[in-house]
């Protein structure tokens, strides 16, 4: 039998993360736009928490307060027209990548007026307009998704267009999907065929309330996981947008540029439950407020007052903003004409036959298109 | 449909290869991926040659992976690419259920109409012969129970061709299900460009005593025991269904109102079956034409056995289709 | 060995059998004296009943299905035989060591093995029932030959053939020997004609069949012929409305009726004649005086009538055969008779009087030798003592058999009859 600690596997295997300079931080306009993003994000799901309790919300529903900097940070850095692919906790990502809130909000509540015209619900977030290829509610079933999504794009660019691969795709999922071999197959078909994908790990340390040491072997070293399939790697600050952003640009560039896939370990922590419903004692408080002490909207904030001269006023402005916009999706969703039976039938195919009754675009797209 | 001109015999895989090749030529969103298909030139040599002529970007050997690939193929037509999605057998999509099922024909409904999926999966259903239970699944029955889904089942080279032609243009998701033991068959195939509606269920002999529906290669079996039980003076209408989503079920209800009596022949098992599913359905409808309840043939209700005996007692035979079709026209 | 039980003969006339209802299942233990079915003869309903202890190994014709006598039915294992072991007769043909392979049913899997058992009720088929109705065929009368009796479109067909090849003969002949040079069309009717205007034909149902060919026997082979009386109705009527007030505590309703077969019996036992059947070398002169008394069923049973007997009428009471014929008449309607009920009768009475018939004749109930068809007792002017009053007068008729009874002998018994009928205090006695 080996004795491991003898193989020296540097020699051998290459390590698959290199040291990236980071990304310039942008200007303080792009800043504020970052803050005002989080907190919407996060007023955005207070409200929904809120929502969920009065049983204006059903279902499933997991909030993403604490991980807002991931989802803001690594959005900025890639295009508005690179597809993004999301796991069930996708609220957050949604907001970042420019969905309205409404459309967001009135697909939780069930309405007409929703992304999907109440048919998705809170795990289920489709944009087209803004590539957004949904939220997925089956733990690790977007990987082989965002593999594809990734896939298409570089045929569209090489194939069809017979020019060069120019588009970057972004795959989030938690920690809990690293187990999945869905994941797994997706990774290895990622690194054989040169498929531009980033796998971006929030690794928030619970897979529900399963603490990753509990679940996952290499629970420290998860980018040992993406070695295997010969992708490259790198850890993230996930609760510092700034740090997020830095460090994720030149790897988005990276898998642009080379058509290749990335592993990113974003580590960041969520201060709510897995869902609505998770009572949380598999955690201490006192980890909780620990936690929540290097907070992402604080930090920026204390930031831009710091080195930019924003004002503490500015900052509370931009939470009147954000409360007033919010408040305007819960109502807007509330106005929302509940989604009339006759689409029950509608969007199961997309020509008529049967009891079906073709498909139609939801309101969200039909405004964008006005 | 076609007007036919001088006969043209080709195999049904060779069909099946036409039908890719017409479509990729004409659409480069077409591509086609799965074990084996371009340097091996197929497991069954369905698609013997394409990677010559289509390059291995769009003829894509995979590692034996089909969750894997079979998502990655959802996420692509999600961005408007139409994959054909080659499973060596469809026992093995079984552990690609979640994007097949869950993905696939949910993806247009759960984003409220912003994403469909024009994807084609297609390969080997049924037994092959000795293959035993894990590598025998007739998986009709089990996937037919999901909406959103097409499903076709050609019987010949001719349908073989203009069924794949329309489900690789179709912008749903279409299992498409051949049968390995329907490869080598020959049958006319016109040189000129041809589809085939789905939802058209095609009669395949005239008949006016009992009504015989089936799908895929038990319909060969429907046809033998149908001459046999003509020379008994039972005269069977055989209907080939083509397509189980969309189901042509009037032309099933016309044919039964006619005969008043019918045998469902479905080789996938009986417990809510396609079969099943038909037979409620022509209850419903032909109530009051009936003569006898619909009779049933499938396999057996036991995993398929390797056995070369046990197997044949197991699958459905022309044997058991006239002893059915007696039994619903009170000849026995 | 296992025992066939075969369909029973029941009645004198019966030929064939229909197994109305099984009471035991295959797998059943029966001991003997059993009720294994009900039975359907020509007219009526009975018990067949188990004559050995055993098993019910195969039940072999379905409830609903007729059969000839003799015809087994159902099949016993006696203790200690192996209820495996003997094939089962319905089963479709197999060899003795059936091979896997071609022991392929059906519906392997899908089919019940063994049908519940019949909840009654004749089974059809939808398309036959569909068809039957499409030609205003009843049902009730047409024999199933699918499972379990079950009547199929085949069955339906064929009658529809049947009645078109005889509608087609008797269309031909004219058409055959009709010539005409110059064809013109002919007029179509103006309406379109609708279904009950339409001639059509049904099947005889078993009591039907029954009464045709009894009927036909009768009316061929015995020499009938009729001899009538007026009777003076006044005094039974009286005593009838008398006796009735003071039994009308007890629920008990004498009809004209009860005091005719009373009046009847006594006047047999005064003539032996009336109570005698045409042996066709000797007369046979019965002991028992059992009036038959026809009782017409209703349609939801299938129409037709069947002859209740009232056994020993000479010797019941007025009250006794009050309630007798009342009990009979309504099980008759309602349930039918056993064949019990309705054997031995040695002479019938057939009234028509409820239905205001005044006078009509009867065609004798073999092997009767006399029947009498009694019309309505009416109010009419009549002469009494010299002069015209009101009065009630019932018209009866005697059917004879001569090869038995002379017109003497009639008009010797209608006397006798009359002086019962007229006398009727002396029906108390």
């Amino acid at each position: 039998m080996l004795n491991m600690a003898e193989i020296d596997t540097t020699e051998t295997t290459p390590p698959l993360t290199q040291k990236r300079a980071k990304a310039p931080l942008p200007d303080s306009p792009i800043l504020l736009g970052w803050l005002r993003q989080m907190m919407l994000i996060r007023e955005f799901e207070v409200r929904t928490m809120q929502a969920y309790q009065n049983r204006q919300i059903g279902g499933f529903c997991h909030i993403y307060i604490g991980q807002e900097a991931v989802a803001v940070g690594s959005i900025a850095a890639v295009n508005p027209d690179d597809p993004v692919v999301l796991a069930y906790r996708d609220h957050g990502h949604a907001l970042a990548r420019g969905m309205d809130p409404k459309y967001c909000m009135a697909e939780m509540f069930g309405k007409i007026g929703g992304c999907a015209k109440g048919k998705g619900g809170s795990m289920h977030m489709f944009d087209a307009e803004h590539y957004l290829y949904g939220g997925h509610g089956i733990v690790g079933a977007q990987t082989p998704l965002g593999t594809g999504l990734a896939f298409a794009t570089k045929y569209e660019d090489e194939v069809i267009g017979e020019g060069k691969s120019d588009k970057v795709t972004l795959c989030y999922l938690g920690d809990g999907a690293i187990n999945q071999g869905a994941f797994y197959e997706a990774m290895n078909l990622a690194g054989l065929f040169d498929i531009p994908v980033i796998f971006v790990l929030e690794n928030n340390r619970y897979s529900m309330g399963t603490a990753i040491e509990r679940g996952t072997t290499m629970a420290h070293a998860l980018h040992a996981k993406s070695e295997a399939h010969g992708i490259e790697h790198a850890i993230v600050d996930g609760k510092n947008v700034m740090n997020m952003y830095q460090d994720f640009k030149p790897i988005a560039d990276w898998c642009r540029e080379e058509s290749r896939p990335f592993f990113v370990e974003a580590q960041t922590y969520r201060y709510k439950g897995h869902s609505m419903s998770d009572p949380r004692k598999y955690r201490t408080k006192m980890e909780e407020e620990m936690e929540e002490q290097d907070d992402c909207i604080a930090s920026l904030s204390t930031f831009l007052q710091e080195h930019h001269d924003v004002e503490p006023d500015a900052i509370k402005q931009l939470g009147r903003q954000v409360k007033s916009q919010v408040r305007q999706a819960v109502e807007w969703s509330n106005q929302s004409p509940e989604t009339p039976l006759d689409e029950l039938y509608t969007d199961v195919y997309t020509d008529v036959w049967g009891p079906f009754k073709g498909t139609s675009k939801p309101e969200m797209l039909q405004d964008e298109n006005e | 449909m076609t007007v036919a001109t001088k006969e043209r015999v080709i195999e049904f895989r060779d069909a099946l290869r036409e039908a890719m090749s017409e479509e990729m030529r004409v659409d480069k969103r077409v591509f086609l991926l799965g074990e084996e298909v371009a340097q091996y030139n197929g497991a069954y040599k369905v698609s013997k040659g394409m990677l010559d002529e289509f390059g291995p970007r769009r003829f894509i050997d995979t590692p034996i992976s089909e969750s894997g690939f079979s998502g990655m193929a959802i996420g692509a037509a999600m961005r408007g690419l139409r994959p054909i999605v080659e499973f060596m057998s469809w026992s093995f999509s079984l552990v690609a259920a979640d994007p097949i099922l869950n993905n696939a024909p949910k993806m247009l409904y759960m984003s409220g109409g912003q994403f469909g999926c024009p994807i084609v999966f297609r390969g080997n259903d049924g037994a092959g012969g000795q293959l035993a239970s894990t590598h025998s699944w007739c998986v009709e029955s089990l996937y037919a129970n999901v909406p959103g889904l097409k499903m076709a089942i050609p019987y010949d080279a001719y349908d073989a061709k203009g069924l794949l032609k329309t489900a690789i243009r179709d912008d749903n998701p279409v299992f498409f299900l051949e049968s390995e033991r329907l490869l080598s068959t020959k049958g006319h195939v016109p040189e000129e460009e041809y589809t085939i509606e789905f939802g058209k269920a095609l009669i395949r002999r005239e008949g006016t005593d009992c009504t015989i529906i089936s799908f895929g290669r038990p319909l060969h079996f429907c046809l033998e025991a149908a001459e046999e039980l003509a020379k008994e003076g039972i005269s069977c209408e055989v209907v080939d269904g083509r397509t189980i989503r969309p189901l042509d079920i009037e032309t099933m209800i016309t044919s039964v109102k006619k005969t008043n009596a019918c045998v469902v022949v479905d080789q996938s098992w009986p417990f809510a079956s396609v079969g099943s599913e038909i037979a409620s359905q022509i209850h419903r409808y032909c109530f009051d034409d009936l003569d006898n309840h619909v009779h049933r043939v499938h396999s057996d209700d036991v995993p398929t056995p390797y056995a070369y005996n046990l197997e044949q007692a197991y699958l459905p035979n022309s044997h058991k289709i006239c002893e059915a079709v007696r039994s619903a026209t009170y000849n026995i | 060995m296992p025992i066939d039980i075969t369909m029973p003969r029941l009645s004198d006339t019966m030929e064939m059998g229909t197994v109305l209802h099984w009471h035991v299942k295959e797998g059943d233990e029966v001991s003997s004296g059993d009720v294994l079915a009900d039975i359907e003869t020509d007219k009526a309903t009975m018990e067949l009943q188990s004559f050995d202890d055993g098993v019910v190994q195969n039940i072999l014709i379905a409830a609903g299905e007729q059969v000839s006598v003799g015809t087994a039915i159902a099949r016993l294992l006696e203790e200690d035989e192996d209820l495996t072991g003997s094939p089962s007769v319905d089963a479709a043909p197999q060899t003795e060591t059936p091979k896997p392979v071609e022991q392929a049913k059906a519906e392997p899997t899908a089919e019940v093995p063994t049908p519940p058992p019949s909840s009654g009720g004749a089974r059809v088929s939808p398309v036959a029932r569909r068809l039957a109705e499409d030609h205003g065929l009843d049902l009730s009368t047409i024999q199933g030959t699918g499972p379990s009796g079950r009547i199929i479109k085949r069955d339906i067909l064929q009658i529809i053939d049947a009645t078109q090849e005889t509608e087609a003969a008797v269309v031909s002949t004219p058409q055959s020997t009709h010539v005409v040079a110059d064809v013109t069309p002919i007029q179509q009717p103006l309406a379109p004609t609708s279904p009950w205007q339409q001639d059509r034909t049904e099947p005889l149902s078993n009591m039907r069949q029954i009464i045709a060919k009894r009927l036909v026997e009768s009316k061929q082979s015995i020499p009938h012929y009729q001899v009538s009386m007026t009777f003076d109705m006044d005094p039974l009527m009286e005593m009838r409305k008398a006796l009735n007030e003071q039994l009308s505590a007890t629920g008990i309703k004498l009809s004209v009726n009860d005091f005719l077969v009373r009046c009847c019996a006594l006047a047999m036992s005064e003539h032996p004649a009336f109570n005698a059947s045409f042996g066709g070398d000797c007369i046979l002169y019965h002991g028992p005086v059992n009036i038959g008394m026809a009782v017409a069923l209703p349609e939801e049973r299938g129409g037709g009538l069947v002859v209740a007997s009232i056994r020993n009428a000479d010797q019941k009471s007025l009250r006794t055969i009050s309630q007798e014929s009342s009990y009979l008449a309504k099980k008759a309607r309602e349930t039918g008779l056993t064949m019990d009920e309705m054997a031995d009768a040695t002479f019938t009475i057939s009234n028509l009087g409820m239905f205001g018939v005044e006078h009509f004749t009867a065609i004798i109930n073999p092997p009767n030798s006399a029947i009498l068809a009694v019309g309505a007792a009416i109010e009419k002017p009549v002469v009494r003592d010299g002069e015209l009053v009101v009065g009630h007068e019932m018209s009866a008729t005697l059917s004879l058999d001569h090869r038995v009874i002379d017109g003497a002998m009639a008009a010797q018994y209608l006397k006798t009859l009359k002086g019962f009928i007229e006398n009727p205090a002396s029906l108390l006695v």
